[in-house]
């Protein structure tokens, strides 16, 4: 078991904690910049927890798109079909439909290995955009699904532009709550299947189980995410789930430090922020998420969080050695 | 009947660009286990290096396709030897490495050359007819070019002292250093060759479809269907799916329309994974 449990666990509650005072932003001001910054905060830290959990695993999972897509489509054809806008049912539909579709979908993908896997994941995204665009009688094809109407809760409408931004931050943290209960629960399996599977599994882990809970966690994480982003639109539209949106959740997620749920909610906001305030520079923001992939995966592999860990790790163990001594020496 | 023939030749014309794309993409995972996520940036450099050549400076256009071959393998190595060399053992880190030169690439060629498509024009006209079917020129042009390509790869690879420490490296890495074969000198000049190789295709491939800057992506998505399904690692495997996709997709694009045709390869690609999940020629991967 790694020594440093009860610290990440802690980094984890941290990582929650940043979300949460993202509430108050539409309850204290009305700003379309604040708001907007705040509601892409929120999805952007949902998609990014799906990435995590699959992490925790050491497995890169190019998925979540297609995942938020179906979520996000399933939550518009409930609340457009008239049979409920209730939150709670379409945060429930969102999150369940993903999952199920994860089920038989992870026993195919997930034994296979590595590069494979994450082909299959990357093919997997653009097979889900030609399903939408060839089921335009369910899906809405190439126009999606517009006029989606907001969520309601207990007869209160939530589709005041406050409303929505207060909706889409409660989502992301219910989705943060999901990721730090399945990150928890299993922490120990997740861990020994990312440090040496085969050792795992000679020691009783059944990976193939744990590939899956964590498979099935992350689409439905991902489908929170979906439903946010649907919500917040009133449209289901498959630019919302291209594929190459990956890469900027992969980006959070490593730039912040993919070890702890702090790091992705660090590196989710930052990025958001950055992105926001050059926007004047925004056909760059590719190419700029690109050099802090390489500078960040070249001079610091555990991101922002993990980086500050280590620092602060390396400076206790200094400040340390002296105290050590006069154990040993009673040792011997 | 005519279109019976046209598509076949012209999904044997897709399959010489797929096997040459992908024959470079497999080459890099095989001996360095690198899975280079920037290989699409390469065929779009290469499709926007002859494109410059031959606008900007003038250059016939079979010159052109060489620079482009020769600018792309020495970006290929000078990119291997500065970010992906050191950090070859960690396979997550330089899949994310190469994502990001990706993204710088296709940032700096919206910077140099705009969003839009840029008007890039295959200098020969006109289509052969035959009896009973016709072909465009360029696309026997492309077809003839790449088949020549992939047989002097053929070659080296199996025929020269190179390709064999390359295949050693492949087979088995820790040995091959044992016998006093460099990966130091090897990484470099296998990243240059495959990278050359997708920017002779984009050269060749992109004044016929289109020139544009996030044309790599969908190249990128083809390589990986014809690695997937040929197997990791193995060049012939890599030969052989590409041409089944190519041929795959012509047909299916021709009779049952792009998006159709599109969703029925990849249901294939998947079907053929749960029979056999390391592909056609793949080995079975060793779990230890």
């Amino acid at each position: 078991m790694s020594p440093h449990r009860h610290r990440d666990f802690k980094l984890d509650i941290w990582g929650v904690a940043l979300v949460l005072p993202l509430l108050l932003v539409p309850l204290f001001t009305t700003s379309p910049l604040l708001n907007s910054l705040t509601y892409q905060a929120a999805i952007g830290v949902s998609a990014a927890m799906a990435v995590y959990v699959m992490l925790r695993m050491g497995l890169l999972s190019f998925t979540v798109p297609a995942f938020m897509a179906f979520g996000g489509y399933a939550a518009a054809m409930l609340a457009k079909s008239g049979v409920t806008t209730n939150l709670l049912a379409l945060m429930a539909v969102s999150f369940i439909v993903p999952a199920l579709v994860a089920i038989p979908l992870g026993t195919l993908v997930l034994r296979l290995k590595g590069v494979y896997f994450i082909f299959i994941t990357f093919i997997f995204n653009e097979i889900l955009q030609l399903i939408l665009f060839e089921t335009p009688t369910l899906t809405g094809g190439s126009d999606g699904i517009s006029g989606v109407p907001p969520a309601t809760l207990f007869g209160i409408d939530l589709g005041k532009p406050a409303l929505l931004v207060v909706v889409t931050v409660v989502v992301c943290i219910v989705a943060t709550l999901i990721t730090l209960a399945v990150t928890q629960r299993w922490r120990a399996e997740f861990t020994s299947i990312e440090e040496n599977e085969t050792l795992a599994e000679s020691l009783g882990v059944a990976v193939w189980k744990y590939r899956t809970i964590g498979f099935v966690a992350s689409a439905g994480v991902s489908g929170l995410a979906g439903f946010s982003l649907v919500n917040m639109l009133s449209t289901a539209h498959p630019s919302s789930f291209a594929s190459w949106s990956v890469n900027s959740y992969i980006a959070y997620a490593f730039v912040g430090g993919r070890g702890t749920m702090l790091g992705i909610a660090v590196g989710s906001l930052l990025l958001i922020v950055m992105t926001n305030v050059f926007s004047a520079y925004a056909h760059l923001s590719a190419g700029l998420y690109g050099i802090l992939l390489l500078a960040v995966m070249m001079a610091a592999p555990s991101g922002l969080v993990g980086g500050v860990v280590q620092l602060v790790d390396k400076f206790r163990s200094r400040s340390r050695p002296a105290a050590a001594a006069p154990v040993q020496e009673k040792q011997a | 009947m005519d279109s019976l023939i046209s598509t076949g030749l012209i999904g044997l014309s897709l399959g010489t660009q797929y096997a040459l794309i992908s024959i470079g993409f497999t080459l890099i995972f095989g001996i360095m286990g690198v899975v280079n996520f920037a290989h699409g940036g390469f065929y779009i450099l290469g499709g926007y290096f002859a494109f410059t050549a031959t606008t900007a400076l003038g250059m016939p256009y079979v010159a052109a396709v060489v620079l482009a071959t020769l600018a792309t393998a020495v970006l290929g190595y000078v990119i291997e030897m500065i970010f992906v060399e050191k950090y070859v053992a960690d396979h997550l880190a330089t899949m994310l490495i190469t994502l990001g030169i990706y993204q710088i690439m296709t940032t700096g060629i919206v910077l140099s050359y705009g969003a839009e498509p840029a008007e890039f024009r295959f200098p020969v006209a006109g289509s052969f007819r035959g009896p009973g079917f016709y072909v465009p020129y360029a696309n026997l042009i492309v077809f003839a070019v790449c088949a020549a390509a992939i047989a002097g790869v053929y070659y080296l690879v199996f025929r020269t002292r190179y390709g064999i420490a390359l295949r050693a490296m492949a087979d088995d890495g820790p040995v091959a250093r044992a016998q006093g074969i460099p990966p130091a000198k090897m990484f470099p000049m296998a990243f240059a060759i495959a990278t050359g190789l997708a920017g002779l295709t984009g050269a060749l491939v992109t004044p016929i479809l289109a020139l544009e800057p996030h044309g790599g992506e969908s190249v990128l998505l083809k390589a990986f269907i014809v690695v997937i399904l040929g197997g990791l690692g193995s060049i012939t495997g890599a030969m052989v799916a590409a041409f089944g996709v190519g041929v795959i997709e012509a047909y299916s694009s021709v009779y049952l329309g792009g998006s159709k045709g599109a969703l029925a390869l990849f249901v294939l690609v998947v079907l053929i994974l749960l029979v056999r999940p390391q592909g056609l020629f793949g080995t079975v991967a060793r779990k230890a």
